[in-house]
């Protein structure tokens, strides 16, 4: 009898496990900032401190972006006295910071979180209310998820 | 349309005799629904101000028609801004954020927000628990940030990102108002002799109506500016959330202004382009070691997960509860559990329910947002997952979707005075119930003030009127009358909507109707359903007949409101116009007229000032205080 393996099985494959959200802290109002508490569920896939970084360094730009200064205040005026006909052409600081926002995430995703099977998602595509974290998992270690089992099954039904 | 006319003719007043006096028009100067002079009201304005206003710029200096066609235009601006832009809408939470907050969650979530105790309530439309400072519009159908009120003239909510337009142009209105006003005096004063003349005559009326507006719009924007040094909301001082308390969200005053008009312009959730996040997630997977104390814990544990759901704040019982269901995948909810009036009196929730006050949530069911959940092809690819978030629009709603939601538009002024402060929580029936079955301690005492507070909102939604106007009771629950007029009868084919006031056996037979027709609906969802159980059969029945009552009186006057939908953009931006040209006597008149009653007295047409005093309630005249979790008083004048 020889033994027969299934290609597929051999390939590792990753799928969504679940989701993990990071909710806001409104300790201090409705500025924008999330909790730095770690969620248990991420306990054995990524270091404490280097989500508690991320978080940190996300609160930091959203302190940024809302901060009212100088900036804030000329752009408004300048939007005022064009008639907010400026709003078409030009960019908020706002908007400004959430590129950065954005290309920061990427950058974790690609550097820190993607090895670790984990994807986190720009809180703006939720309007700002949570953090989502993605859970992938690695299907050829075994988990419940149901291709996994059906391929298991499959292999050892030979 | 009286200001901007009067401030055309107010600056044009002045011209020499040689020009042809116009033909004084009173219509000009009405304001009525679907007026069709409307268009003049923007282009002889502005012709007048920039070019017929030479006496004024003799007599005195010929900056005076510049500095009245600035104001303007700022004006027009403002308004613009404030009627089309985004005011802050919350997309709907996807499937995947929902799992956590399942039947079993609290219907309210309490955070701390210095020092004081603040409940977030769970938005049942959109999926989430609101944010402090959150409201869910029922004629936008939305969730907006820092709802301050949804005004029904330029038929949108002004919430964080527009309300510096709105607030910006009651000033400015306010100013151009004044400025019509003084210089048609000067005008009148400086030719005294010549009283008969067509322009005086004209320059007198104009006076007149300016005078006469001028009353409102002050008022309104003397309302905002004290709203803007405390930092409060409409919503919040109408509803009287921080009479006898303090302002969690209030910096001081300066900074309350600054805030409202220094801050960079907020982002929009909606309608934004994701730029296309391309990465790989691939196995073998980095996993950071094990700690002594996690090594510890897993031996102890042996190998079950801790309740991850606890961390929020939930009640001990849930905890307990599910401790045990989280010890392998939750299993599909059973619907039997969450039925109260089945018999099972064993459980806690049938237990609470019938001690409770009977008042479980209406809300409307929402189909699973369309996102990539778990099923998505992207995710189960046996390949290494390329997670491509492709060039993605999200679901974007055009201004003109959120139209067509007023109802009663064409009504008596004093029904508008009550959709002008549509503010008032258009889930206050919501909040009566458990989105669970069960509760314990905390949720327990939540329950029974929410229900002190809501029962006064259900019992509205029953005064519901037939003949379709729209008293202040049924604006009072708003969020009610969408899901009325959704539901025309047990027969017709189900929408996923289960009213609070349908007996458990109709219910029940909706139930069959929803598992057999939908296969749309999600097994949480359908929990969702059964867990906000009907009340007691007992006290359903004239409820019910009433609601089908209404909800088939609403459905056949629906069609008739010629402000749905259904109408085309063209007619919504001649709509819009209009409500422009009649922005003044009618917004800010019945605002004036018709305080709020948030404890469903139905408001009748009442020549009460109540722009200074709508804020205190007189104790004497009759005061409920309900207190909510964490100490918050609402209270309510009788």
């Amino acid at each position: 009898t020889s033994e027969f393996h299934n290609l597929q099985e051999l390939r590792h494959s990753a799928s969504l496990e679940t989701k993990v959200f990071i909710q806001r802290d409104y300790t201090e109002g409705t500025v924008c900032r999330f909790q730095t508490k770690f969620p248990s569920e991420l306990d054995n896939r990524i270091e404490r401190t280097l989500l508690e970084e991320t978080v940190k360094t996300l609160n930091s730009y959203y302190v940024e972006a809302e901060k009212i200064g100088g900036q804030s205040y000329l752009e408004g005026c300048l939007a005022c006295a064009t008639a907010y006909i400026i709003f078409l052409c030009m960019e908020t600081r706002y908007e400004k910071v959430l590129r950065k926002i954005s290309g920061y995430i990427q950058e974790q995703n690609e550097k820190i979180y993607a090895p670790r099977g984990l994807l986190l998602t720009d809180p703006i595509e939720r309007g700002m209310r949570v953090l989502e974290i993605s859970i992938f998992e690695d299907q050829g270690s075994g988990t419940s998820s149901p291709s996994s089992s059906s391929m298991s099954s499959t292999g050892s039904a030979r | 349309m009286p200001g901007f006319s009067s401030g055309g003719v107010g600056g044009g007043v002045g011209g020499p005799a040689s020009t042809p006096p116009r033909p004084f028009r009173p219509s000009r100067y009405t304001s009525s629904y679907g007026n069709n002079t409307v268009c003049h009201h923007f282009v002889v304005p502005s012709f007048f101000i920039l070019s017929r206003c030479p006496w004024l710029s003799e007599y005195f200096s010929s900056v005076i028609p510049i500095y009245n066609a600035v104001i303007f235009l700022f004006t027009l601006a403002n308004f613009c801004m404030a009627t089309f832009m985004d005011p802050g809408v919350f997309p709907r939470a996807e499937e995947d954020e929902d799992k956590e907050d399942d039947f079993r969650a609290p219907l309210h979530k309490t955070v701390e927000i210095k020092g004081i105790q603040v409940r977030m309530k769970w938005c049942s439309t959109c999926r989430f628990y609101r944010p402090p400072r959150c409201s869910h519009c029922s004629v936008c159908d939305n969730c907006v940030e820092d709802f301050d009120h949804h005004c029904p003239w330029v038929n949108n909510c002004i919430g964080r990102r527009n309300y510096r337009y709105f607030f910006l142009f009651l000033l400015s209105l306010t100013t151009h108002i004044m400025d019509v006003f003084g210089f048609g005096l000067v005008y009148v004063l400086h030719h005294r002799q010549q009283l008969d003349t067509p322009h005086a005559a004209v320059t007198m009326a104009v006076m007149c109506v300016a005078g006469l507006f001028f009353i409102p719009v002050a008022g309104l924007t003397g309302f905002h500016i004290v709203l803007v040094a405390r930092g409060r909301t409409t919503n919040e001082q109408v509803t009287g959330k921080f009479r006898g308390g303090v302002n969690p969200f209030t910096n001081g005053c300066l900074r309350n202004i600054t805030h409202v008009l220094c801050s960079s312009q907020a982002p929009r959730y909606m309608g934004r382009w994701r730029r296309p996040l391309s990465v790989e997630v691939q196995p073998p997977f980095l996993r950071p070691p094990l700690t002594e104390a996690q090594l510890e814990a897993k031996v102890l544990d042996n190998g079950i997960q801790n309740d991850q759901h606890s961390t929020r704040s939930k009640s001990s019982l849930d905890q307990m509860e599910s401790q045990s269901a989280d010890a392998e995948p939750p299993p599909p909810p059973k619907p039997e559990l969450h039925y109260p009036s089945l018999p099972r009196a064993d459980t806690e929730e049938s237990s609470l329910l019938t001690e409770a006050p009977p008042t479980p949530s209406m809300y409307k069911y929402r189909p699973a947002f369309n996102s990539p959940g778990r099923n998505h092809p992207a995710f189960t690819t046996p390949n290494k997952v390329h997670v491509n978030l492709h060039l993605q629009r999200w679901p974007w709603r055009p201004w003109w979707a959120c139209w067509g939601g007023v109802k009663g538009h064409v009504r008596l002024l004093p029904d508008w005075a009550l959709l002008h402060l549509l503010p008032i929580p258009s889930g206050g029936s919501h909040s009566s119930s458990m989105r669970s079955a069960h509760t314990a301690h905390n949720p327990l005492a939540t329950l029974h003030s929410e229900g002190t507070t809501d029962t006064s909102y259900k019992s509205l939604a029953n005064q519901t009127p037939r003949n379709g106007s729209l008293s202040y009771d049924s604006l009072l629950t708003p969020s009610e009358s969408p899901e009325f007029e959704s539901v025309v009868s047990p027969s017709t084919p189900l929408q996923g909507y289960t009213s609070p006031f349908l007996s458990a056996q109709i219910a029940q037979q909706r139930e069959g109707q929803l598992l057999q027709g939908s296969a749309t609906f999600s097994s949480p969802h359908r929990a969702y359903l059964h867990a906000v159980s009907p009340p007691p059969p007992s006290s359903c029945g004239p409820l019910e007949t009433h609601l089908l009552q209404h909800n088939q009186d609403s459905s056949s006057r629906a069609p008739r409101n010629p402000f749905t939908s259904h109408s085309s953009p063209g007619a919504q931006i001649f709509c819009c116009l209009c409500s422009f040209v009649v922005l003044f006597e009618i917004e800010l008149t019945p605002f004036l007229l018709c305080p709020p009653l948030p404890n469903g007295y139905p408001i009748r047409s009442t020549s009460r000032p109540v722009l200074a005093n709508h804020t205190t309630s007189k104790p004497g005249g009759g005061v409920k205080k309900v207190t909510g979790v964490g100490g918050t008083t609402y209270e309510i004048s009788v």
